[in-house]
Formats: structure tokens, C-alpha cells, sequence
């Protein structure tokens, strides 16, 4: 079985939350004899992987011998370039912002449809069984593939339109490649039934199409156990991500006060920043919990992990989370975590404390309960820990070479 | 001959309400009579009342020779009495035909034996006195709750007047052996050991409606001859099972009234069966045989132990933290606070912590009022917190723990003057 997998990124070059699901799941496919041949649109000269066939675009093919259709001019006027760039900031997480440019060129749609071209080039001259796509900037190109060489097409959905702006609205260039994709694939992959729920809601997407397949989690185990404490009677209650309103800091600030007047012995640690910084900054002021909020600003990994350890309670509010890798993180790190229900990740996880984001009153009474009840704070830790270890990433790489043959094979 | 012996087992708990930390000391309103008060209506328009109403009618039907036995939760009679009184009528009426026993149990459906001999007793005496006030029967033949059985239970049985006690039977204490006999529990005396026959109950409670099943469709003829084959290796066969199986969990459309109707008959075609009420087995049969029960077994899941409801930290903890306050509850002689507290003796409450989940968890999940074990754990505990406030308002002289070792704030060691009052 040979795969033509398309993305626009594949650690170590370029490393995003995509980047590293199409990373792990192309590790796990060829561990299962899949031959996996990944496209994405540029990289370095001399980049190559272990397991599978990294193919860069831009180094293959030159500009030279594109021509570039002219571009629908329909899709110019909603997208300005720095929007974009604010986008794929967020979107990647790990890496250093210095060569964005370089990669996605001055405008999105017009690399998006260089990327179409080249790859047509280099698809028609190579053998392969079934196409699979990674979020919507590979569609047209994937598409095209499909049409010009009638193999079977999978588009793999991490994120929709929607989601990066809270559900409201989506932009309407990108929602049309979206749904074209999702309309000519033949079957459709989402991370979540959270994005399936989604996909069926607004963009009409028959859901016998769809196949829902968890991303999975891998988490060095490392001892970041540290003995360091904020001060010596005070419990810490954690949030890690964007402070943007999709992850719902808000909430988080709320819950803080209703534990504070029960319990006044916490500290809240909020790491990152976001558009919602100021806001949030003001709030805390505003219900006087100026003294008991710690705002320690982007960390890396490590520090991160080091937070996990120390902290007695992580709370994920999350208004919209396709899925959300970090609750795991938190489990891993034996850490009691309490996630929102609107999220992708509760979906597949049953060792922590769900609830819905908006309800603060709820999200205070379970950090407290964790705070108080030490059997249930160790029973979480014990098996929140247990059950991340079993999340590994051949579940996922199996469920697709099912769908694979399926496709070729009947 | 085989003596057919079906016995059912009638429950509903009090389920709690979503109690959250901040209700603590703030109000005491606990159980969820809303959704109690649903779920009874909604059963027993499902099973209770057609259930009854069949069984009733074969009954009449079969003029004496079809006999059954029940063994209704005293926490079932309270709501069938606030939610669904017709329900207990068509009880007493089935009981006034004669062909219908009633067994002991504890009157909270507890795990009480296990925790507390003392409040075990209590509850075996409370529903005694219930079971004969409703039907005017004493019974002679006792069950623990979710069949949970070892040696020593037994023996406290014999010891309280019971002439026989049922379980599980289970092949770990048969090794080998049938449960189609009577048998005697090591260290008892002389009380009469009923073993369910886990396939043939099964069968029906369990694999009736499963496609997958290589017997299904099970009809009654095929049912009766597997019993009317176990003519000449066995006396009783043993058919224990929730009540509720009859119309909840089968359906109605999985064809399981049309079933029962057509059972009787089947079964007495074969002219050596017979259906039997328990206490005409403890006239009938003697013991073939000894068996020890030396660890507690139950009728619940793979493990058939006591691990659906004390086979976790979040179990263990909440048990031990709830008959920890026993002496205190007692000792408040407040009324409603120890009824309140016996309430949350039921197993169910220590059943939805379970997180066995991925072989019996389905079954577990099912009948869970709680999206997960911890929040069932989480309005558990806030409870026995508030109920620890309310007893430290009427005994002010209570002391708090010393150390912060257990989850209620509430001293291991009653003062002198509580060692005095009678509890």
C-alpha cells in the first residue's frame, strides 16, 4: 500500500500541531509496512526523514515552470496576509517565527495554488494507491491529484474555519476550499466528533462520509518532579495556552473567585499570552485577585512541564477545542485535570473531571473537591496517568490502513 | 425431579442530587426526588405492572403449580408507596394467591454486613417488619444484598432465625460441582445454602435479546428442556435475577413477556418439574454437601467478588468514611438525619464509582446516574460532609480530627460522655 500524503508541514521543519500528527501517524503507518510519501510545499534543500518518502515541493519543481492560473478574484479581498500570519503563529506552537514568510511566500492563496501545480508534476510521475490530505491549504491541490489520476482521496480535518474564530463565522474563501475538498474526498477523517459535529452542522457534509479517528498522544516520559513550591501553604490551580477566547480565560478568572472566598490558600498560574491578555489582566484586577494570579508569559516545554508538576489542579475551560493536547500533557505529569466538554480530547479520555466551560460555579465546586478530597485528587492522578500511556499512536495508524484498504480493496 | 425455584429481585436507590461543595452547610437537601420519582413511574410502567400483571395471570392460570419468589429493597417499597402505589397493590395481590414467597434483606439494600454487624442487624429487623406489615409473611429465607455471601455471613444468618440463605454460584466455591443441590456453608450448623445457576439465569437476564448469541432466538420450548435435562443430576435449578429484566432491560419488543407466558407450560409438560417456592425446598431437599465460602462472593460481573463497589480508592474511601460516622449519626437520636444516613448505605451509590470500565463497564454505565465515577464520588462526599456539620450542631461536644488524614473533618474517638449514649 502506498500512500500520497499531503501536508504543509513535517517536523522538524516547520513543526505544528498538524505537523505533528502527520509526523507520528506516517511514523506508525510505515512501522505497519505503509509506504508513505510526504509532500509538503517547501523545506530545506537537504530535508529527509527516517521513515518516510519527504518530498519538498519548491525543491523538486522549480517556480520556473509554473504557471499559476489567475486567482479567483472572489477569494482576494477577505484575506489580508498579516491575518494569516496570525493565524499560523497561533498554529505553531514549538517554532520561531523568523522564516514564516519564506515558507508561505506574500500571499496564502497564491502559494496554495503554486503547491496545486507542482504537485501535479510530481504526482503524475509516481505510483500510489490512495490520496490523503492534511487540512484545508492541501485540498486544491489534493483535489487535482485526484482528478487528473482517479485514485481514492482522504481529507484528514484537524480544524475547521469556525473554530479558529470561536464558531461564529467562517472566512469565505477558505470555507470554500474546505468544503470543496470535503465534498469531491471520498472519505472524510476528523480528529474529533467535535469536528464531525461541526463539518455535518456547517458545511452540509454527509456524516456516513465521515470517520472519526482520535489523534493519539505520545509524551516523553521525563521527571520533571520539583520540589519548588510558590510558597509553603498555597495550592496551585493552572492554565496553559492561548489567552484568546476560544480557550475561555475567562472562565478560568471567574472559577478563581468562587475558590478564593471558599478556599484562600491558591495561587492561579495562566502561562501564554493572546489577544485576551489586557482583558484578562483588567478582570483579575477588577475582583481584587490581583495577589493571587501569576501571569509567568510564554515558556517552553520544559518549563511547562515543570508548571504541571507543581500544580494540584490544571482546568482546560475551553469554549471550542477540536481536540487539546494539553490536558494530557497535565495527566501525564500526574496532575488532577478538568477539562471542558466541548472538546475533543473529553471525547476519548474518562479519568478526569469534565464540565461545561460556562458553568464557573461547577468548575469551582470540582477544583475544590480535588483541593479537599485527597483520594480523589490521588485516584485521578493514578489513573489520569495510566490512561495517557495507553493513547498511542498505532490506534489511530491502524484505524487509517483499514480505511486505506477499504478504499483500494472494495 | 427438577424443582424450579425463580426468584426476583425488586430495587431502586435513592439517587442523589448533583451536591456540589458550596451546598455544603448551606442546605441538606440531598436525594433527587425528581428524577426518582421518574424513573419508578417510568419502570413500572415497563416492568412493575405488566411484569406483575403476567405473573399474576399464570398464576391463576396453572391453579397452584406455578410458584415464585420475590425480594423487594425496602428503599423500593418507600417509593413505590410515594410514586407508584399501584405497584405495591398488584404485590399484595399476587401475594394473597399463596403461590408467592417474600425473602429478607437489608432494608437499605447495603453493604452494611461488611461495615457494621450492628446496622446490618438493624436493617434485616427494619425490613422484616416491612415485608410483614405488606404481606403478612415472616420470611425464613434470607439474601444479601447482590448475593453477596461468605462463611461468616451465613452463620449470622442461622444465628438470626433463618433457615436458608441464597448466592451466587459461583465455580470458584463449587469447584466442580453442580448448583443444582442444596448445599451447607462451612461453619454453619444446618441452614440451607441456595446456589443461583448463573447460565440458565443468565440466559434470560442477560443473553435473551443478544444476536450474537449462538442460542438466540431462545424460545421456551428449548429453554424447558435444557431444565427438564437436568432430570436425574439435580434437584432445584436455581433462577435468580433482577425483576428488572422483565421489560427494562429486555424490552418489550425483544419478545421476553411473550416468553415467560408461554414458560410455565413448557416446563410442565415434563411431569418431574415442578416450580416451588423456597421454603418448600428447605422441606424438600437436605444438603448434599459442604461448601466453603471463605471470601465474599457476589452475583455481580466477570469478577463475581465484591470489586463493583469496593474495588477502588474513590469505593473504599467513601465506605469507610460513611460508617465511620455511624456512632455520631446514632448518637444525634436526630431522625431524619439517620434515616437520611441509611440511605446512603445503598450499594448503587458505591456501584457508579466504579471504573471497572471497559469489560463490565457497559453494564456499569447503563444503570449510572453519573457521567463519570468521580462525580458520583464528588456529591457523595460533599453529603457526609454536611451530615458531619449537621451532627456537630446537635453534639457540639464532637471533636475535630487531629490530623487531616481522613476526608471528613470528624474525631475517630467519641468523647466520654458519647461512649455513654446508647447507640
Amino acid at each position: 500500500m502506498k500512500i500520497f500524503m499531503l501536508g504543509w508541514e513535517f517536523p522538524p521543519f516547520f513543526a505544528g500541531g498538524v505537523g505533528v500528527v502527520c509526523y507520528q501517524l506516517s511514523k506508525y503507518l510505515s512501522k505497519r509496512g505503509i509506504e508513505v510519501n510526504f509532500v509538503m510545499p517547501s523545506g530545506p534543500k537537504e530535508a529527509e526523514s527516517d521513515f518516510v518518502n519527504l518530498i519538498i515541493a519548491n525543491n523538486l519543481v522549480s517556480d520556473k515552470n509554473i504557471h499559476i492560473k489567475k486567482i479567483d478574484s472572489l477569494l482576494m479581498p477577505y484575506i489580508t496576509s498579516e491575518g494569516y500570519l496570525n493565524l499560523l503563529k497561533n498554529k505553531l506552537m514549538f517554532k520561531d517565527f523568523g522564516s514564516t514568510g519564506e515558507i508561505y511566500g506574500e500571499n496564502l492563496f497564491a502559494e496554495i495554488e503554486r503547491f496545486k501545480e507542482k504537485l501535479l508534476i510530481i504526482g503524475k510521475n509516481m505510483e500510489f494507491d490512495v490520496i490523503h490530505a492534511h487540512d484545508w491549504v492541501t485540498f486544491p491541490a489534493a483535489v487535482a491529484l485526484k482528478e487528473a489520476t482517479g485514485k481514492p482521496l482522504i481529507v484528514h480535518i484537524h480544524i475547521t474555519e469556525f473554530d479558529k474564530t470561536g464558531g461564529v463565522h467562517a472566512d469565505p474563501g477558505v470555507y470554500r476550499i474546505e468544503k470543496t475538498g470535503m465534498d469531491k474526498a471520498d472519505v472524510i477523517i476528523a480528529i474529533s466528533n467535535f469536528i464531525k459535529n461541526r463539518l455535518t452542522d456547517k458545511y452540509y457534509v454527509d456524516p456516513a462520509k465521515i470517520k472519526v479517528i482520535h489523534n493519539a498522544a505520545e509524551i516523553p516520559e521525563k521527571d520533571y518532579k520539583t520540589s519548588h513550591k510558590i510558597n509553603e501553604n498555597d495550592k496551585v490551580v493552572l492554565f496553559v495556552g492561548r489567552i484568546t477566547l476560544q480557550k475561555g480565560p475567562d472562565y478560568f478568572v471567574e472559577a478563581a473567585k468562587k475558590i478564593v472566598e471558599k478556599e484562600p490558600n491558591v495561587k492561579f498560574v495562566m502561562t501564554g499570552s493572546g489577544d485576551m491578555f489586557p482583558q484578562i489582566i483588567n478582570k483579575v484586577a477588577e475582583l481584587g485577585l490581583t495577589n493571587k494570579f501569576i501571569f509567568p508569559g510564554f515558556l517552553n516545554r520544559e518549563q511547562v512541564f515543570r508548571l504541571y508538576s507543581m500544580a494540584d489542579v490544571f482546568i482546560m475551560p475551553s469554549v471550542s477545542e477540536p481536540f487539546g493536547l494539553v490536558p494530557l500533557e497535565a495527566m501525564a505529569s500526574k496532575t488532577p485535570a478538568i477539562i471542558s466538554k466541548q472538546s475533543g480530547v473529553s471525547e476519548i479520555v474518562g479519568h478526569v473531571i469534565k464540565v461545561d466551560f460556562w458553568d464557573v460555579n461547577d468548575i469551582a465546586a470540582k477544583t475544590l473537591a480535588i483541593l479537599k478530597y485527597q483520594t480523589l485528587n490521588n485516584e485521578l492522578k493514578k489513573h489520569g496517568s495510566m490512561e495517557v500511556k495507553m493513547l498511542n499512536w498505532d490506534i489511530p495508524a491502524q484505524k487509517c490502513i483499514e480505511l486505506y484498504n477499504q478504499l483500494v480493496y472494495h | 425431579m427438577v424443582s424450579v425455584c425463580f426468584y426476583f429481585q425488586v430495587h431502586q436507590p435513592n439517587r442523589l442530587r448533583e451536591y456540589s461543595i458550596f451546598d455544603i452547610g448551606n442546605n441538606s437537601d440531598y436525594f433527587d426526588e425528581k428524577k426518582n420519582e421518574e424513573i419508578m413511574k417510568k419502570v413500572a410502567g415497563k416492568c412493575y405492572l405488566p411484569t406483575n400483571n403476567l405473573m399474576l395471570s399464570l398464576i391463576e392460570k396453572y391453579k397452584g403449580k406455578f410458584r415464585i419468589n420475590y425480594s423487594i429493597s425496602g428503599t423500593a417499597i418507600e417509593q413505590f408507596e410515594k410514586y407508584a402505589p399501584e405497584v405495591l397493590e398488584s404485590f399484595k395481590k399476587l401475594n394473597k394467591t399463596g403461590c408467592v414467597e417474600f425473602l429478607n434483606e437489608t432494608y437499605h439494600h447495603s453493604l452494611a454486613f461488611i461495615y457494621s454487624k450492628e446496622e446490618f442487624r438493624k436493617q434485616v429487623k427494619m425490613h422484616r417488619k416491612k415485608i410483614k406489615e405488606l404481606f403478612g409473611q415472616e420470611p425464613d429465607v434470607f439474601r444479601n444484598t447482590e448475593l453477596i455471601l461468605n462463611n461468616e455471613l451465613a452463620r449470622e444468618a442461622e444465628k438470626m432465625g433463618f433457615r436458608s440463605i441464597l448466592g451466587e454460584g459461583a465455580d470458584h466455591i463449587l469447584k466442580g460441582r453442580s448448583p443444582n443441590f442444596v448445599y451447607k456453608p462451612k461453619t454453619s450448623q444446618k441452614i440451607k445454602l441456595l446456589l443461583k445457576n448463573y447460565k440458565l439465569s443468565d440466559d434470560i437476564a442477560f443473553r435473551f435479546s443478544n444476536k450474537g448469541w449462538k442460542e438466540y432466538p431462545l424460545t421456551a420450548e428449548k429453554y424447558a428442556q435444557w431444565i427438564s435435562s437436568i432430570n436425574g443430576n439435580g434437584n432445584v435449578v436455581n433462577l435468580f435475577m433482577d425483576y428488572e429484566t422483565f421489560g427494562e432491560h429486555q424490552w418489550e419488543d425483544t419478545g421476553i413477556f411473550k416468553f415467560m407466558r408461554k414458560l410455565p407450560e413448557e416446563i410442565l409438560k415434563h411431569p418431574d418439574n415442578e416450580f416451588v417456592n423456597i421454603s418448600e425446598i428447605i422441606k424438600k431437599y437436605e444438603p448434599v454437601g459442604e461448601l466453603d465460602i471463605h471470601s465474599f462472593v457476589s452475583w455481580a460481573d466477570i469478577e463475581r467478588d465484591l470489586s463493583a463497589w469496593m474495588g477502588n480508592k474513590l469505593q473504599e474511601s467513601s465506605l469507610n468514611e460513611l460508617y465511620r460516622i455511624e456512632k455520631y449519626i446514632k448518637a444525634t437520636k436526630d431522625k431524619k438525619l439517620i434515616e437520611e444516613w441509611r440511605k446512603m448505605t445503598t450499594s448503587d451509590h458505591f456501584y457508579y464509582m466504579c471504573t471497572k470500565w471497559f469489560n463490565d463497564g457497559d453494564v456499569h454505565k447503563y444503570f449510572n446516574p453519573y457521567d463519570s465515577p468521580y462525580n458520583g464520588f464528588i456529591t457523595f462526599t460533599n453529603i457526609l460532609n454536611d451530615m458531619v456539620l449537621r451532627i456537630k450542631e446537635i453534639i457540639p461536644e464532637i471533636k475535630n480530627q487531629d490530623n487531616e488524614k481522613n476526608m471528613l473533618n470528624i474525631n475517630d474517638n467519641p468523647s466520654e460522655k458519647l461512649k455513654n449514649i446508647e447507640i
